[in-house]
């Protein structure tokens, strides 16, 4: 059976959400202890902009490629003592991608040589298969990742939405959140199902004000949600959406050199410790896919039926 | 595979032989299983990497058997093969029922242990459920015992292979005979959760009859076995069973007293029985449904 991280139980009920809840905390990764000096910060920073290279230059599956930046990060937290050598970021990428395409059931070969080329670190099979089996013992197989996505579904079975349109736009653009903040540091020390239920929220206060407070009620009162972590955890992932969104609207056509690094300068200033690693390589394409979703997200015809919702409210 | 020493070789699983065996730096008791998943020039399989990843998900259940870590060794070809090294639980309930019947001392399983063994077993059995599990093959020597402090945990989780809903139709040929539902007897192509349950019904009788509740040696005397007691199935008690693909006339038979069956069961165990016995798959007990069953009433549920 394949794994699928919008319902990585594999069945429609909501049977298994309490084990979810009760283990979500073995798929995260704890990455807030790391220095900005740590090894493993710029491992993490060479490691996440190849894959969202290789994702543009490929067109992969954006939960491939979710599930693959889970299991470096994740890899990354248990793993202390790293040789600093230039390739690991590389090697561990290979696996990574090659171990979620495995997963998932998608055909990552040919990408994955193609990028070893262009890139300029080529390793024999065997390496790669040994990359593979430290990562699989490092994170104990488990390799069913409980994502942020995991709870999406479950969290607006708590909203009682009866317009299935309504339920898609907000599935749709929670998702988008949830895709575009994996790679904020700060927002790791959260749990999955917080990501999820915090990017809901998002998602409504976006599209659907008017039902905020009722929504926000129903996913407060669940049992499995603690109150002032998710309002933490709101705030901050509506700062960062309200900073992407906010920037590709102003300049939807192109975002300036001198933009970035404005941007760059205040979260380094509001976020004293994480800044240094969010303001890496990776972060101009961050941006820039947060753009190229919007105008996406514009482009269909959800929007109507997002304004038509506005409107009746 | 240095790291083990092998003690004794303790079955056949589904997947492979199990050893018993010690890892040399802690000293602790594992059961080591090996499968014939082997590595090719892709590395890990698809298939074994989703299997085993699954199985490390369910062993995460206090009710099922914990899966410690997974080795790779080289065979003599210099292929790695998996191992699987689990739990070691000392006895199975196959054994702690002959132990019960045969032996020195003959007696009864005392009526509180069958109680919190079923209740267990049903957990277990939820918990597969809720992650897409089957099991497809549960019987009393797939549930190993720790009998010093009475926990029952699910083994052998290896065919329980994930299902979609809707269901696909599985190959046969899956669960023991004894414990096997009418369903799959009678060639049914698309089987669920229920099967699994009929298996826990035959196990609760079998645990207070201690012998089988339908001992057959082929499918069509288990059939037999079966409609002897429950009464041959009709339409009207079980819509659609004329038209699966293995049926045929039979000979009709009344359904008798399931109480005299299992004589030593009040009649809340009776009840829960034959909701786990019901002819229709549809009309089946779910295992959760099983949990809050009158049945268990009298059992302190706070220590599971």
């Amino acid at each position: 059976m394949e794994l699928d991280l919008q319902n990585p139980l594999t069945t429609h009920q909501y049977d298994g959400v309490p084990s979810l809840f009760a283990n979500e905390s073995d798929h995260m990764p704890c990455l807030l202890s790391f220095q900005a000096s740590d090894f493993r910060c710029s491992i993490r920073r060479t490691a996440l902009s190849l894959i969202s290279q290789v994702k543009f230059a490929y067109n992969l599956d954006p939960f491939l490629v979710y599930l693959s930046v889970n299991y470096v990060d994740r890899f990354l937290s248990k793993q202390e003592i790293l040789e600093k050598r230039p390739w690991i970021a590389h090697i561990l990428v290979v696996a990574s991608l090659s171990l979620a395409a495995k997963m998932i059931n998608s055909d990552l070969s040919i990408s994955l040589s193609n990028l070893q080329r262009e890139d300029g670190f080529e390793f024999d099979s065997q390496s790669v298969r040994r990359m593979e089996r430290i990562l699989l013992s490092t994170l104990r197989w488990r390799m069913r990742s409980i994502t942020p996505f995991s709870f999406l579904q479950y969290f607006i079975s708590l909203l009682k939405i009866e317009d299935p349109s309504v339920t898609q736009c907000l599935k749709h653009r929670a998702s988008e959140i949830i895709f575009s903040v994996q790679q904020e540091l700060k927002l790791l020390e959260y749990k999955p199902s917080t990501i999820a239920a915090s990017a809901l929220l998002c998602a409504i206060h976006d599209l659907t004000p008017p039902t905020f407070s009722s929504s926000d009620a129903a996913i407060t009162s669940c049992e499995y949600v603690d109150k002032d972590t998710l309002s933490e955890c709101f705030g901050v992932m509506q700062e960062m959406t309200r900073e992407g969104y906010g920037l590709s609207l102003d300049a939807s056509t192109c975002v300036t050199v001198t933009e970035i690094s404005v941007l760059d300068r205040q979260r380094t200033s509001s976020r004293s410790e994480e800044g240094a690693s969010s303001s890496g390589p990776g972060f101009p394409e961050r941006d820039n896919v947060k753009r190229r979703r919007l105008n996406g997200f514009c482009d269909n015809d959800r929007t109507f039926q997002i304004s038509q919702i506005q409107q009746c409210n | 595979m240095d790291k083990y020493e092998k003690l004794e070789k303790v079955g056949e699983g589904t997947y492979g032989k199990v050893y018993k065996a010690k890892e040399k730096a802690t000293g602790q008791v594992v059961a080591l299983k090996k499968t014939r998943l082997e590595m090719d020039e892709e590395g890990v399989p698809p298939t074994a990497l989703r299997e085993v990843s699954l199985l490390q998900m369910l062993s995460q259940s206090l009710y099922v058997v914990r899966l410690l870590c997974v080795e790779h060794v080289d065979n003599k070809n210099g292929k790695p093969l998996l191992y699987l090294v689990f739990e070691y639980l000392d006895t199975d309930l196959k054994k702690f029922i002959d132990s019960h019947r045969k032996g020195p001392n003959p007696r009864p399983l005392p009526p509180q242990l069958i109680q919190s063994f079923l209740y267990q077993l049903c957990k277990g059995v939820a918990h597969c459920h809720s992650h897409g599990v089957l099991h497809r093959d549960l019987k009393p020597q797939n549930l190993l015992l720790d009998k010093d402090k009475g926990i029952l945990k699910i083994a052998d989780l290896g065919l329980g292979r994930a299902f979609t809903v809707p269901l696909k139709s599985y190959t046969h040929e899956i669960v023991t005979l004894w414990y096997r539902a009418p369903e799959v007897l009678l060639g049914s192509t698309h089987y669920s959760t229920a099967v699994d349950m009929w298996s826990v019904g035959c196990i609760f009788a079998e645990m207070v009859r201690r012998q089988a509740l339908f001992p057959g040696d082929s499918e069509f005397q288990q059939l037999l076995h079966i409609f002897r007691l429950l009464g041959t199935p009709t339409e009207k008690h079980w819509p659609g069973v004329s038209s699966l693909r293995d049926w045929h006339v039979y000979p009709q038979w009344e359904p008798q007293n399931l109480a005299r069956a299992v004589p030593s069961l009040g009649p809340d165990g009776v009840d829960l029985l034959s909701k786990m016995l019901k002819y229709d798959p549809a009309e089946r007990i779910s295992a959760k449904a099983a949990l809050d069953h009158p049945y268990f009433n009298s059992l302190d549920k706070s220590q599971f």
